[in-house]
């Protein structure tokens, strides 16, 4: 969950410049325009480019920030992985670019609230061309929940009991309660359908460079030179036929510095890229040979409260901070105004149904603009002027650094003494792995985002008892019992009825301090248009969309 | 036979190799697992893993075994198969790995080799025996040029020559012949510039030296031709010095090279050795490093045997004085 900003750092040390680790210089609020407030903004983004007219002929290079290290889709969850992954393999549902859950390999169904019944569609072959099976499936699930394979999704399978063929193209999935969010899941890594026959020839070799991968996916691997690219080809035979590949060849690089990649956007040696905060934005806009489209968050940049027993214990400590952060300087700093103002932990890019409950309930929460007079009123009826808190972050990483800077002022500003631990790259990741890594620290910056577009993806980790990213057991038994009721509940708009109430309490409670919502920010080559503009490339079909204008 | 100096020397030199390997494989090892870190942390992107599986991946690359237990495994693959270990990133063999790799950074360091020697000893030559505006000027330069480091040629060059006038690719290692040297020509100049103002400089000055030796300008006055009297006189003689230069600087390039060949994007060693540190993956550094160590005691050996053949006066493996 700590997203690419790694990239960054790899490009500072490699340049021998720690440049990079100054974090950058926030402008002046005269400086600022202040567009990305504006509630409107939400509606305004789109999902998708315009769709290709013709047939690309030649390979597209596509950008990622470092190159893929495994196609075994149990063991892929970073940027990398996830856009390769969603270019080579269907899921057995499928992710659209809005959010929304689909019939992929498979479609879904409910008979009883315990029961989750997969029938495998009858056209999608492997490469190889053999037909997807039950069997195929039933081994690719328990793969994916098995924590033997070294999956990395086995939380999710947590309310699965069993999973077995009835026949050879149906699936059972029992319950041990109902799960509605394993939809989600399946629409993603955890649902990626390969073939069981070749996953077990290969071995401990699947998904290597010398082991690849057989999918059934719009894209098949021709090429990998591991660390360096992977070459991809269109399937002739792909069976779904509204949506045959346009593009013949796509080459994956990983190019992790933002200068290399500006200049290979530039110079058309790179067509496309999802960019992550990307400290060139603003030059690659003005290029007229590139198209910068921006579009729906679906990552949230927050503050994670992970020490409540020291004075960020009381809400309205939380809160005060909260008010008295400058959002709107912060998201010019980090991304020349290609992010929005949160209302809450969540981000519009997050919908992936029930939209219209959550934007009714999103437009009745006030964006979190700054209001010193309230900020400093509720720290003193907490009694915390002069009360010390402790930040960490990572100077490696500028986007970080800046959060923290951002968050000190405020703090500062409001009477609180404020002390910046900033530890290396690899430190920094720690923190979300080991209690003692976090030791001394009351708060740190992240970028985080869940595995599929439901804002409970993310709610889950964060306030359930045991959410893999609850590190101070936060416990608000309201939110508990309203995430419970949600993933029990099959009626979409109950269910995201449900989950705003939650996000609601977010706000107000803030287990932990959102500072803003990036857009998704895609680059291509002005003549490549069709990608979606959406956190889709991470869990759904996109290259395919991929063709020329 | 087995008493023949070259013999001698090539034994000595094997064994130095041997004692280098394993003395810096030792100190790699034991470095990278005391600095902070973990390479599961690296694999999960920073994903917070159930214990079981964290469980299962420490198992599977013997994360949780003692460090002396695991380079005492280290060696014995090494020694009795061959085997460098595995790259816990890419699930691939580490030689496999760098196999793929160290073509590409053999080839970078080979192209700024050929400019560092053309270009660099050339306009030292020309310093050296010219004075006047020309030596000024290649002074100036060189200042410049050494000043630099390859990591800023880097940026200049590609805002230059391939953003601006699109003249040369910004990145990438190029495929045949023509297409290789089209895309290694801006990263070998960003590698060669500050390796060959020293060069330039070294051969200027021990040029310069030369010339004024007794023997040369009693060749001068003897009337043997100038130039004669520069290549048997004059060459001859500063070639020592300016091999031992070349041979240092070009040898240092293997270490220089992860720089440039992050901010071209080639596919080198350089690069991912940075990239393999970042992520700790032992296997990786272990082996890229010693295939550096390697390098750079090959290289000494050969610098040491070209003076035997430059000078027949130094004895092979003596160092030449």
């Amino acid at each position: 969950m700590i997203r690419s900003r790694l990239t960054v750092l790899t490009a500072a040390v490699a340049a021998g410049a720690l440049l990079a680790g100054c974090g950058r210089a926030l402008p002046t609020a005269a400086d600022l325009g202040g567009g990305a407030s504006s509630a409107s903004a939400v509606a305004a983004l789109s999902p998708t480019t315009p769709p290709p007219t013709k047939n690309w002929n030649k390979p597209v290079v596509w950008a990622t920030y470092r190159m893929v290290d495994t196609l075994n889709p149990v063991q892929a969850f970073d940027y990398p992985e996830d856009t390769v992954d969603t270019t080579l393999c269907d899921s057995l549902l499928r992710q659209e670019p809005d959010g929304t859950i689909v019939s992929g390999i498979a479609t879904a169904t409910y008979p009883t609230p315990t029961k989750l019944v997969l029938n495998i569609r009858t056209g999608p072959r492997f490469w190889d061309g053999h037909p997807v099976t039950s069997a195929d499936v039933v081994y690719d699930l328990k793969q994916a929940s098995s924590p033997k394979s070294g999956s990395f999704y086995t939380q999710v399978f947590d309310r699965v009991k069993s999973i077995a063929a009835t026949n050879s193209s149906t699936v059972v999935i029992t319950l041990k309660q109902p799960d509605y969010w394993l939809e989600g899941e399946l629409s993603e890594m955890p649902g990626v359908v390969y073939e069981k026959a070749y996953a077990e020839k290969e071995g401990k070799k699947f998904g290597t460079p010398s082991g690849l991968t057989m999918c059934t996916g719009p894209y098949e691997p021709k090429k990998w030179i591991p660390g360096e690219s992977l070459t991809v080809v269109a399937n002739p035979h792909y069976w779904d036929s509204t949506l045959a590949p346009r593009v013949h060849e796509i080459i994956f690089k990983g190019i992790g510095a933002d200068a290399t990649l500006t200049s290979g956007l530039e110079t058309g040696a790179v067509n496309g890229t999802y960019a992550q905060g990307i400290g060139t934005y603003n030059q690659l806009k003005r290029d007229k040979s590139l198209t910068v489209t921006n579009g729906p968050a679906a990552n949230v940049d927050a503050m994670v409260i992970d020490n409540t027993k020291g004075v960020l214990g009381n809400v309205k400590v939380r809160q005060a901070i909260s008010d008295a952060i400058n959002r709107t300087a912060l998201i010019e700093a980090v991304y020349h105004g290609a992010s929005q103002m949160p209302r809450t932990l969540e981000s519009p890019g997050q919908w992936g149904y029930g939209q219209s409950v959550f934007e009714q309930d999103w437009n009745h929460l006030p964006p979190m603009t700054v209001n010193l007079a309230k900020a400093k009123a509720l720290i003193k009826q907490a009694h915390a002027v002069g009360k010390s808190i402790t930040i960490g972050t990572t100077q490696e990483i500028s986007s970080l650094a800046t959060d923290a800077n951002v968050v000190r002022q405020a703090a500062v500003e409001i009477g609180l003494k404020v002390t910046i631990k900033s530890v290396s790259a690899q430190d920094y990741i720690a923190l979300f792995e080991s209690a003692s890594a976090r030791k001394g620290i009351d708060m740190f910056p992240t970028s985080n985002y869940g595995d599929y577009a439901d804002p409970a993806a993310l709610y889950n980790t964060v306030v359930m008892p045991g959410g893999s990213q609850n590190y101070d057991d936060f416990d608000n038994p309201t939110m508990v019992k309203d995430l419970n009721l949600a993933r029990s509940t099959a009626n979409p708009d109950l269910r995201a009825s449900y989950v705003a109430k939650v996000g609601d309490l977010m706000a107000t409670q803030l287990p932990w301090i959102p500072l803003d919502d990036p857009d998704t920010v895609l680059i291509t080559s002005h003549q490549l248009t069709g990608a979606p503009v959406s956190f889709v490339y991470m869990g759904g079909p996109w290259a395919n969309m991929m063709g020329a204008r | 036979m087995l008493s023949s100096p070259l013999t001698k020397f090539i034994l000595r030199r094997v064994g130095l190799l041997i004692l280098a390997l394993i003395v810096s494989s030792f100190v790699i090892f034991i470095s990278l697992n005391l600095a902070p870190g973990d390479p599961l942390s690296a694999l999960s992107g920073g994903r917070s893993l159930s214990k079981a599986t964290i469980a299962a991946l420490n198992r599977e690359y013997h994360l949780n075994d003692p460090v002396l237990v695991r380079y005492w495994d280290y060696v014995k693959g090494v020694v009795l198969h061959f085997n460098l270990g595995t790259s816990i990133q890419f699930r691939e063999p580490v030689s496999t790995l760098i196999s793929q790799r160290i073509g590409s950074t053999a080839e970078l360091v080979a192209y700024a080799a050929v400019l560092i020697i053309v270009f660099g000893v050339g306009a030292g030559i020309v310093g050296g025996l010219r004075r006047g505006v020309l030596d000024n000027s290649i002074i100036a330069v060189s200042t410049i040029l050494a000043a630099v480091p390859s990591f800023v040629a880097a940026i200049v060059l590609i805002a230059i020559f391939a953003v601006d006038l699109h003249w040369l690719p910004a990145l990438g290692n190029g495929s045949g012949f023509g297409g290789t040297i089209q895309h290694l020509t801006l990263p070998a100049i960003a590698l060669a510039a500050s390796a060959f103002a020293v060069v330039t400089r070294v051969t200027r000055v021990t040029v310069r030296s030369e010339l004024s030796l007794e023997h040369v300008q009693t060749a001068v006055s003897r009337g043997i031709p100038w130039p004669l009297v520069v290549r048997r006189h004059v060459l001859r003689n500063a070639s020592i010095p300016i091999t031992t230069v070349v041979g240092i600087t070009v040898t240092s390039l293997f270490a220089l090279c992860a720089v440039v060949e992050q901010a071209f994007n080639l596919n080198g060693i350089g690069a991912a050795l940075i990239q393999a540190a970042l992520e700790k993956d032992f296997g990786v550094v272990q082996g890229i490093s010693l295939v550096l160590v390697g390098a750079f005691v090959i290289a000494n050996a050969v610098v040491d045997l070209l003076y035997a053949f430059l000078d027949p006066r130094v004895a092979i493996g003596a160092r030449a004085s």
